[in-house]
């Protein structure tokens, strides 16, 4: 990895571990339980091993998409194991877990509300770091095979030409079983205002 | 030929990549194509079939990464046809199927580029440019697709998170 590159990663990670801390709280939260963070990991060029966090490449997966606008652009996804995902449900429901048992109108509608809280959670603490302006998106429900949805943002940020980040943090609850996978992918004409703001 | 299912050995095909075979027990399979596209060929007199996994629609005249051969839509499907040529496929007969290019972060207009839809778009041209015109096409809507080729019938599959295989 050139030095360059090395440089941003580590920036990059410095920025990443505040908005994933503040992201876990949110989760922890909402769901009433301890969630431990993992260092969020920065990544150039990752695919297909983002999914194994979720269970692999063609595991189903609920979560939410938004993009960021403002003074940086880029990417958020909170993907969650379509049963985990379930089970936060009847978490944010304060239902018995097992209760919800499929993707209906109600579940895709907590996911979604999850999805925003978690996921402006990050950006407002990246916003705070680097002092800019950032609106998240409203969220979009998705529910799909992760690596479909993975490889759709990964295209979009390879699109505009330069290097494809992502940041990479995994959830866990106490079991140390997967509580959700959160994705951040800047666009790339922003990284390097990104890593001037965040030194 | 008769091959049992228990016999088949499923080759996976990422991002970027491609796969030419003349084994009947292999199933070429593209996973969670989401505005990535799979193009499938099969030339039905040489049994030979080949499945490219593309991400981008244009090279612009970039070379193409080293780990991500089939890249992009044009280099990525001209590649693929020197390959079945080079294993003794003829392109006139060659029957294409293509599949994947949908917008699964969101209705259309959420995704800044729309690469589903333009990758359909350049497969399309550049199959064109080729004289091949697909015999059958899965492209569009807000939902991931997994394609596979079976190489010992040509036969292809697409199935979807909510639905089971259908033959394509």
């Amino acid at each position: 990895m050139p030095d360059s590159t090395q440089h941003l990663v580590t920036t990059l990670s410095k920025v990443a571990r505040e908005g994933a801390t503040r992201a876990g709280r949110g989760l922890s939260g909402l769901m009433g339980q301890e969630i431990s963070i993992h260092i969020p990991s920065v990544r150039i060029g990752t695919k297909a091993d983002a999914c194994d966090a979720v269970g692999g490449e063609e595991s189903i997966v609920l979560g939410t998409y938004l993009s960021i606008g403002g003074d940086i652009t880029g990417h958020v996804m909170l993907l969650f194991p379509e049963q985990r995902a379930l089970e936060c449900v009847d978490l944010m429901c304060g239902q018995a877990p097992g209760t919800t048992t499929e993707a209906g109108e109600l579940a895709e509608s907590a996911i979604g509300e999850l999805g925003n809280i978690v996921g402006s959670a990050f950006v407002n603490a990246l916003a705070d770091q680097v002092n800019l302006v950032l609106h998240p998106s409203p969220p979009n429900v998705v529910h799909d095979m992760a690596i479909a949805l993975v490889q759709s943002i990964y295209a979009e940020v390879l699109s505009q030409g330069g290097d494809v980040v992502m940041i990479d943090t995994v959830f866990e609850d106490h079991t140390g079983n997967t509580a959700g996978l959160l994705i951040i992918a800047p666009d790339p004409s922003c990284l390097p205002q990104l890593e001037r703001l965040a030194a | 030929m008769t091959v049992l299912a228990t016999e088949q050995k499923r080759v996976s095909v990422g991002i970027g990549q491609m796969a030419v075979s003349k084994d009947p027990t292999e199933v070429l399979v593209a996973y969670g194509l989401g505005s990535c596209i799979g193009v499938t060929v099969w030339d039905p007199q040489v049994r030979v079939a080949g499945l490219v996994h593309v991400l981008l629609p244009d090279s612009e005249g970039r070379r193409s990464d080293a780990r991500e051969p089939a890249r992009f839509a044009d280099t990525g499907i001209d590649a693929l046809i020197e390959r079945v040529v080079a294993a003794g496929a003829v392109p006139r007969r060659l029957v294409v199927k293509v599949a994947g290019g949908a917008a699964v972060l969101g209705p259309a207009n959420t995704e800044k580029f729309k690469i589903g839809e333009r990758n359909a778009e350049a497969i399309h041209r550049r199959l064109k440019r080729h004289g091949l015109c697909p015999a059958a096409t899965e492209s569009g809507g807000v939902k991931g697709r997994t394609l596979e080729m079976h190489v010992a019938t040509g036969k292809t599959f697409v199935r979807t998170a909510a639905s089971p295989a259908s033959e394509l």
